[in-house]
């Protein structure tokens, strides 16, 4: 299992991102960034959905409200109500999730890249031997060095400023792409995740090498700028809710 | 929220359990004096075993030194008691550097230490194997710097003015006055045996895997581009390279005029030293991670699955590129070894030392460097 894990998808963005350090001038961080842009490329189709999928929301904000208005005391009705009116406008609700879940492999076959491109023991060095192709392109590149700006990209950052950075474009992004709900139980979730997800992901950048978390961060940025142009503008993130407009 | 939890939960759990990556454990090799072999162990102790006897006459523990973490980083502390360079004895002392960044200057009477470089802290990671010249320890670390200790007292006579690379994990090589060592970024430097000043330096686009052999004024360095190269002292441009399957890890050794060079492709190359023509090769058939050895007209290598191999370089009992014999030591085999008086002492990944009888062709005996509870 592991064989084929490391087969088809931790040697290939081992080498990948090896070999994008070489041609960034032996650049590590800058290898991470481009590899990011990459998967952001790769994973754009459902990226595409997923934007559609908020623009159709945001577009179905008067049609809620009024359900609101209409089933406001009846909570089965107001919910099959929603629930219709998701299925004739074709959005899933938590479709916003899947982009977010095929990046998973992905960011775990990147931690590992990281770690073992860096090699930071004997051990590791010497394993890498076994795991790079036989490209120039690579073999040239090692040893990779862990410096990026003020980071060590093996090590979580000291500083704590990507953690600050990472939780905080989550939680512009989670806001631009978060439709305002008028179910109150629905809403405190919302609030939650609004909250929950930056702060996981500011905790786990204290723990992961920032490497991975420079990915986090570099993936939320482009996140945010392709909502901004794809919906034209800054979404939910200064969109009034339901319940402060009545 | 649950399939975002449940979802990097394997993250959390790659990263605390393996994170894909190994902790350092030390490959440290064998050194015998007198008929007592020196090594360091897998639990961060040099131990001297009388070779007659096969009994333990003393042991030394290395002072832990934890590894600073950042952030809230799980897995990342480890003590790094580990040892990966090859004792040197000298006198009555017995010399190495561990990778808790520190030389160490043992008594080879008991075991006692006679000094500690730096008493408290550390110089960096010490991966290589020390040299000594004029009553001087010379040894790189992993600061990026090479050090000059006195041996009697441990003091420091010189270190380079700055690092020379990010990180020096090879092992350096002296040739009369001069100190030779490589660098991962690509680069040997020959710096003043005296005063630690660079004399000169040779560049190459990639990294040196392998610490320095030097042969009639001519460097034998193996690289990360999965080449050996010959560099002339002086020169700008290399004599010749000569292109393996994976990197020369190890160090190469000189012959009769015939470099012998073990290769991460699971090789053994033989390769004539003025032109970097190749004479013959090997296939192993698993990694050759530390130097072959000469001892007499024999050639010994050992490959990382632990198969000891014995070349006839006289080649009078047959062909010279055929192995005479080929002793599994069923362990692997990372750690540099040496041979004396037709026996092989080797360390294997199972912290176990091998004593294999290179006449007989067959493992001699062997013994345990874990403490038993």
């Amino acid at each position: 299992m592991i064989e084929v894990w490391n087969l088809i998808i931790g040697n290939p963005v081992l080498n990948v991102l090896i070999a994008l350090s070489h041609l960034l001038s032996g650049n590590f961080g800058l290898a991470i960034i481009a590899l990011t842009i990459i998967v952001r490329l790769i994973s754009w189709p459902l990226t595409k959905r997923q934007l559609n999928s908020s623009r159709a929301l945001q577009d179905m904000q008067p049609k809620m409200q009024e359900l609101q208005k209409k089933y406001g005391k009846n909570k089965q009705k107001l919910q099959e109500e929603m629930t219709k009116l998701y299925k004739e406008a074709g959005v899933n609700p938590l479709g916003c999730l899947w982009p977010m879940l095929v990046q998973f492999p992905i960011w775990i076959a990147l931690y590992q890249a990281i770690m073992r491109a860096l090699a930071t023991t004997p051990e590791n060095l010497l394993d890498l031997a076994n795991r790079l192709y036989s490209w120039d392109i690579v073999n040239q590149a090692i040893p990779l060095s862990s410096k990026f700006l003020w980071l060590d990209l093996g090590q979580p950052d000291p500083y704590f400023i990507l953690a600050i950075i990472v939780g905080g474009t989550m939680w512009i992004q989670q806001k631009m792409t978060q439709a305002p709900t008028v179910d109150p139980r629905q809403q405190s979730t919302s609030r939650m995740m609004l909250l929950m997800m930056p702060l996981m992901f500011g905790f786990l950048t204290l723990m992961f090498p920032s490497g991975l978390a420079l990915y986090w961060a570099v993936s939320n940025i482009i996140g945010i700028i392709t909502q901004y142009f794809f919906t034209g503008g800054w979404g939910y993130l200064k969109f009034r809710s339901p319940s402060q407009s009545t | 929220m649950f399939l975002v939890v449940i979802a990097l939960l394997p993250l959390v759990l790659v990263s605390c359990i393996s994170g894909g990556t190994q902790s350092a454990r030390g490959w440290a090799g064998t050194t015998v004096h007198e008929g007592i072999i020196y090594v360091g162990t897998a639990d961060g102790r040099v131990v001297a075993i009388n070779s007659s006897t096969e009994n333990l006459e003393w042991s030394y523990s290395i002072a832990p030194v934890t590894a600073p973490s950042s952030g809230l980083s799980c897995g990342q502390t480890s003590a790094q008691t580990a040892i990966y360079g090859t004792p040197v004895v000298d006198r009555d002392i017995v010399y190495i550097g561990t990778y808790s960044g520190q030389v160490y200057a043992l008594s080879i009477a008991d075991g006692e230490d006679i000094w500690v470089y730096p008493r408290t802290g550390s110089i960096g990671a010490i991966v290589g194997s020390p040299v000594i010249a004029n009553e001087t320890i010379y040894i790189s670390s992993s600061d990026g710097k090479v050090y000059a200790l006195a041996t009697t007292n441990g003091k420091r006579e010189w270190e380079t003015d700055s690092p020379l690379a990010d990180k020096l994990w090879t092992s350096p090589t002296i040739v009369s006055d001069t100190l030779y060592v490589s660098t991962f970024d690509g680069h040997i430097y020959a710096l003043s045996l005296e005063t630690g000043v660079l004399d000169w330096s040779f560049e190459s686009q990639a990294g040196f895997a392998s610490s320095p052999v030097i042969y009639e004024d001519i460097i034998y360095v193996g690289s990360f581009d999965n080449k050996l190269y010959a560099i002339r002292i002086g020169d700008s441009e290399p004599l010749w390279e000569f292109s393996g399957g994976k990197w020369f890890w190890a160090a190469p050794v000189v012959g009769n005029g015939t470099l012998y060079a073990g290769c991460l492709d699971g090789r053994v190359y033989a390769i004539e030293t003025k032109t970097g023509e190749k004479l013959w090769e090997f296939d192993a058939g698993s990694s050759v991670v530390c130097s072959p050895v000469l001892m007499d007209n024999l050639l010994i290598v050992a490959d990382e699955s632990g198969t000891v191999y014995v070349f006839d370089l006289s080649a009078e009992l047959g062909d010279e590129a055929v192995p005479l014999k080929a002793i599994s030591i069923g362990a692997d085999v990372k750690s540099s070894f040496c041979a004396h008086d037709g026996l092989a002492y080797i360390r294997g990944e199972d912290n176990w030392i091998y004593v294999v009888d290179i006449d007989k062709g067959e493992l001699s005996w062997k013994v345990s460097l874990t403490i038993e509870e």
